[in-house]
């Protein structure tokens, strides 16, 4: 092995490429040898194409700050990330067994509440909860499913299992920096993406066309799809102009849209109203309509939850379906899968201690530095402890927090996330890494052939989440049997 | 197509047009300034008060000079009317229309808008303003060269080329505006002898000098170069052909209402014109009443197809 695998070590945490410094794993065999058949300067080189490759496409996301919307470049670590697809096989099933169950529970909390009255979870969690909308109760979204758009994110720990370690079904992002990746790629390493056998990844703006057109209120003629985003200030405004121009959908601001009294969602074109069928929102429940949720909220569309249960358009993720988004009721998703779809789990959880439960609050108080904690309802990695990296200080403040407010905090062990080989100043060093796939369900499911690896870039940090510091990777799934 | 969208490249094309003629403005007053002998009566206030800025020019600055009237107009992100705040909003408006145009065109606004952040301390010097200038004064030539190269000349096409035709009749105007300021304010006889001078930088103003000879075989004179660039028809950026083209888009587009009669009057206006038997005085009205009737027509459009009325 050359200089760039110079002490690289494999003893931080399960590595997904490397058994050591010198042995590759079976998945990545093809792609060592490759690196170890160019020159260091080659690899800069193509690192250096990467860079220009993301400039010229304009592929960023938005920071907002003080002196105006700054758009960054994607953070990408050119060596890709490898799964076997026969591992992969068995993910994707669990992924498509726990969406399921989860869109299950979603209809059973808005409607006949079984699971709850079967004492298979206590109903507090559900009337506690800030994502459980009273508004949607008694509503029957199409093929009864109320996430069609989820984000799974997945870790592996140190025995080598994946875990799951949350459900984003409000607005999950990041499917069009996995597909702007795989482009990347192929020309970086065009010689290599011919050599292997990858699934490919690009159909998944077909599949998202085809779920959102399977959830129209009609069927027949031409349906109409909007994304809704909250404009151009949002960090992910990037993506939603980008998934809009793929799928030949309208990317429509709150503005561009009306509700009229007959209850049907219209566009304001030149040509005057136009009908929208399918609403693909990227705003959360709290700003989609000012007249039943946030009042002040300038970025929904008045009246729109009244067109949606009148059953005029489509909305997806349903309104309501964040109640399932929450880290509390996360726990309760290895039940569901037993409970309604009479399965075994496939993709275990990671164990998780509720503070709201007496005996789990006390050992999580007694064991808090060795701990996760986290909040029930937070995303991007915020207000969250990690107990083995937090000084005295900080874990006693969270102490205080968590005694305030058990309900809204969970917490798990420190996992030993997997590391992948990134490539850092000319050399290959591991880095922390987690995988985002995307799960489409509609009249059918779909799962994306990998999906978003995000890394850590930071040495030793386990935080993935861009705005933290986090870049990504390309994801392969590919068959060996001809290795 | 949304009616934002509409909106936004309709101002995208103001803003770069906008931008391409501050940058003529500029360039065509530092020749004139150049050509005259030292001593005639004639600064850089003249340019302040074309855009109706003087208010907003001396709460920052005492004097006109060349240096702060220049900085004002090109380099300040704190005047909405110049050139670099020009640039900002044109490149705003084309980040937020990527899906509609052609990936050059926001590679070319973009790399523009970098270039002038960059050098936007040059703009003191004059020899390093004149490559300043023609730098903005290329980009802009590119953006409308590539667009009209790679572009479906579809709806969104036709909104760009509105705000671009709207911008330019009413810089036309107020190039021609300058002119008859710097005349009707000129009491000495001295700067009457510079007369041709003056319209011919105008014409160059324009990118018209040649334009002119070949169309008029005759010595350059203010009758004639007012009659040129108000109503020849041939001519990109006289006032009727910006009114012609103004008229094209109008009627490939759909629901234009009212607006194809509104524009057929506006250039029944402009062939009314005059410019044989007009005094200054009396042109300097005809002129301030084209940029009031370019502004209804402006209002007009946004009526129609960017603020769609919603029955409440």
């Amino acid at each position: 092995m050359k200089s760039i695998w110079k002490n690289y070590k494999t003893d931080i945490a399960y590595d997904e490429l490397m058994h050591s410094e010198f042995q590759s794993r079976p998945v990545s065999h093809r792609l060592c040898q490759y690196l170890d058949s160019l020159k260091k300067e080659d690899i800069d080189k193509r690192k250096i194409a990467a860079e220009l490759a993301i400039m010229e496409m304009g592929i960023s996301f938005t920071v907002y700050s003080d002196e105006g919307n700054i758009d960054r470049a994607w953070p990408f670590d050119i060596i890709p990330r490898i799964i076997a697809a026969t591992e992969w096989k068995i993910i994707e099933k669990g992924l498509k067994q726990r969406l399921t169950a989860l869109n299950c529970f979603i209809s059973d909390v808005y409607g006949e509440q079984a699971f709850l009255k079967d004492g298979k979870m206590p109903s507090e969690i559900i009337t506690s909860s800030k994502n459980f909308r009273k508004e949607c109760i008694g509503m029957k979204p199409k093929h009864n499913v109320w996430a069609n758009i989820c984000g799974t994110d997945l870790v592996r720990d140190k025995d080598g299992i994946m875990y799951v370690l949350e459900d984003n079904l409000r607005v999950p992002s990041g499917v069009s920096y996995m597909l702007e990746n795989r482009v990347i790629t192929k020309r970086v390493f065009p010689e290599l993406l011919q050599d292997i056998d990858i699934l490919p990844i690009d159909d998944y703006p077909t599949h998202l066309h085809d779920m959102l057109t399977s959830i129209a209120p009609k069927q027949d003629g031409l349906i109409t799809c909007a994304v809704l985003t909250p404009g151009i200030y949002n960090s992910a405004y990037f993506e939603h102009a980008y998934l809009a121009q793929q799928i030949g959908a309208q990317l429509v601001e709150g503005n561009d849209l009306v509700v009229n009294d007959d209850n049907c969602v219209y566009m304001k074109t030149i040509e005057g109203l136009e009908r929208v069928d399918v609403i693909y929102r990227r705003i959360d429940d709290d700003f989609l309509d000012p007249e039943v949720f946030r009042k002040d909220s300038t970025l929904g569309v008045p009246g729109l939850m009244r067109a949606w249960k009148a059953g005029n358009v489509a909305l997806a993720n349903a309104p309501g379906a964040g109640v399932a988004d929450d880290k509390v009721v996360y726990a309760y998703v290895p039940e569901m899968i037993r409970y309604f779809l009479n399965e075994e789990p496939i993709l275990p959880n990671v164990p998780t201690y509720l503070c709201s439960n007496k005996d789990d609050f006390d050992y999580v108080l007694e064991h808090l530095a060795e701990l996760v904690v986290k909040p029930a309802n937070e995303s991007g990695g915020y207000g969250m402890l990690v107990g083995p990296h937090a000084t005295a200080k900080e874990v006693e403040s969270f102490r205080q927090i968590i005694k305030k407010d058990p309900r809204n905090y969970i917490a798990q062990p420190t996992l030993s996330i997997s590391t992948a080989p990134t490539l850092c100043k000319g050399k290959l060093e591991p880095r922390h890494i987690d995988l985002r796939p995307f799960i489409l369900q509609g009249e059918n499911t779909f799962v994306t052939a990998g999906g978003l690896t995000r890394v850590a870039l930071r040495k030793g940090s386990l935080v993935v989440n861009s705005s933290q510091g986090g870049g990504s990777k390309d994801t392969w799934i590919i068959n060996m049997e001809d290795s | 197509m949304l009616s934002r969208s509409a909106e936004r490249l309709y101002w995208l094309a103001r803003y770069l047009e906008r931008t391409e003629n501050i940058a003529r403005l500029v360039n065509v007053h530092m020749n004139l300034l150049m050509d005259l002998p030292k001593g005639v009566e004639m600064g850089w206030r003249q340019l302040i008060s074309i855009n109706a800025s003087e208010q907003e020019f001396y709460k920052k600055n005492n004097v006109a000079t060349e240096r702060n009237v220049t900085r004002f107009l090109l380099a300040d992100q704190t005047y909405p009317g110049s050139l670099f705040s020009s640039l900002t909003a044109a490149r705003e408006n084309i980040r937020t229309s990527r899906e509609l145009l052609p990936d050059e065109a926001w590679e070319q606004v973009n790399e523009m808008y970098l270039f002038a952040k960059n050098n936007l301390e040059t703009v003191a010097n004059r020899r390093q303003r004149v490559i300043f200038l023609n730098e903005i004064l290329k980009g802009c030539q590119r953006f409308t060269g590539l667009l009209s190269g790679y572009m479906s000349h579809n709806h969104p096409y036709s909104f760009i080329r509105l705000g671009r035709n709207i911008e330019r009749a009413d810089m036309t105007s107020r190039i021609l505006d300058l002119a008859s300021l710097l005349l009707s304010e000129s009491r000495s006889d001295e700067v009457r002898q510079y007369e041709t001078i003056l319209w011919m930088n105008i014409l160059k103003a324009l990118n018209a000098l040649l334009m002119y000879r070949q169309q008029k075989h005759n010595r350059v004179n203010g009758d004639d170069v007012l009659n040129f660039l108000l109503q020849d028809t041939n001519l990109p950026r006289s006032v009727i052909c910006c009114i012609s083209e103004i008229s094209t888009c109008i009627n490939k587009l759909p629901n234009s209402h009212v607006l194809p009669a509104k524009v057929n009057e506006l250039e029944a206006y402009v062939k009314s014109i005059d410019s044989e038997n007009t005094t200054q005085i009396q042109l300097r009205g005809i002129l301030d009443d084209l940029q009031n009737k370019l502004g209804s027509l402006h209002n007009q459009i946004a009526d129609n197809w960017f603020l769609i009325s919603t029955p409440e």
